[in-house]
């Protein structure tokens, strides 16, 4: 896909915040605002951008840590329990894998109680063969773009 | 931890915020029945107290040439993870990396712009001393987001 200056632009300004009014990204790169939008729409529409979103800080709203979960599933299942993993809440992030794992997914939790509820459900959906957990402490985001923890 | 009070303004500001970050506050405001400068003072408030980090767009990572993810878990003498993590964190393409109690002791996610990038990354961590072993795992599409899953009560 070859994206051009202003849609290089528009995508690093707005990954740093979201909500920069578009004049303000016109006037560095010397467009119109229409310029803008329309590069921005563009991007949507061809699914570069596929969303934005507010980037929260877990802990200060009673989230204690990350888990990662690891999936073995039957084959031809990971697409269909794919879809079901990213409904449930507190999953953050999920995708299929190539490896050990068939999908891998992150969630936030709160508490030891969480966790048990969460492997709980994951047990509950059928074709999963396998869930491998792991505990996340310390975690250092460095980019936070494709993650939003 | 410090846990701070929002009460259900705050919380459906965040809501609409997480749908699509560039809504208006005014459409906010109208939403919530508040004034348009209420929205803006509580959505500084919940900057200045940090449990905003900040808006973000998320991309598709292979449309927008940003490469491909991989998962890589790392196992260490115990006494070592500390200084193995640093190591990693040094090295460019490392998105998020965590000490981890499981399998692994260090666990973490990178983004390489190609395969042949991807291996020099595993490559590098390899190199690092006191690593007794190394898996990574290629993500098969861009990973899909759902914070909207995020739960507050």
């Amino acid at each position: 896909m070859d994206l051009n200056k202003i849609d290089k632009t528009i995508i690093t300004t707005l990954t740093t915040d979201a909500r920069t009014p578009f004049r303000k990204i016109a006037r560095e790169l010397d467009v119109s605002p229409d310029t803008i939008s329309n590069h921005f729409e563009k991007l949507q529409k061809l699914g570069v951008i596929i969303g934005s979103t507010v980037v929260l800080n877990t802990e200060k709203i009673g989230y204690t840590s990350i888990v990662r979960f690891g999936f073995k599933v039957k084959p031809t299942f990971s697409s269909e329990i794919l879809s079901n993993i990213i409904k449930i809440p507190s999953i953050i992030v999920a995708t299929k894998l190539m490896g050990e794992f068939d999908i891998i997914a992150l969630g936030v939790i709160k508490d030891f109680n969480h966790l048990f509820k969460l492997r709980d459900e994951f047990v509950k959906m059928p074709n999963i063969e396998k869930v491998d957990i792991s505990i996340w402490i310390k975690t250092m985001s460095l980019k936070s773009k494709y993650f939003i923890i | 931890m410090c846990l701070v009070l929002m009460d259900e303004i705050d919380k459906k500001i965040i809501r609409i915020l997480q749908n699509d970050a560039r809504t208006p506050f005014k459409h906010i405001a109208e939403e919530t029945n508040v004034s348009r400068d209420t929205i803006n003072n509580r959505f500084e408030r919940m900057i200045q107290d940090k449990i905003i980090s900040g808006t973000t767009i998320i991309l598709d990572s292979k449309k927008s040439e940003d490469g491909l993810f991989a998962f890589i878990g790392v196992k260490t003498k115990m006494s070592d993870s500390d200084v193995v993590l640093e190591k990693i964190k040094e090295i460019p393409g490392i998105c998020s990396i965590s000490r981890a109690i499981g399998e692994y002791n260090i666990e973490g996610i990178f983004l390489g712009k190609s395969m042949e990038e991807m291996i020099q990354i595993k490559e590098q961590i390899k190199n690092i001393s006191n690593i007794l072993d190394v898996v990574v795992e290629v993500f098969v599409d861009s990973p899909l987001l759902c914070p909207k899953n995020f739960e507050f009560d």
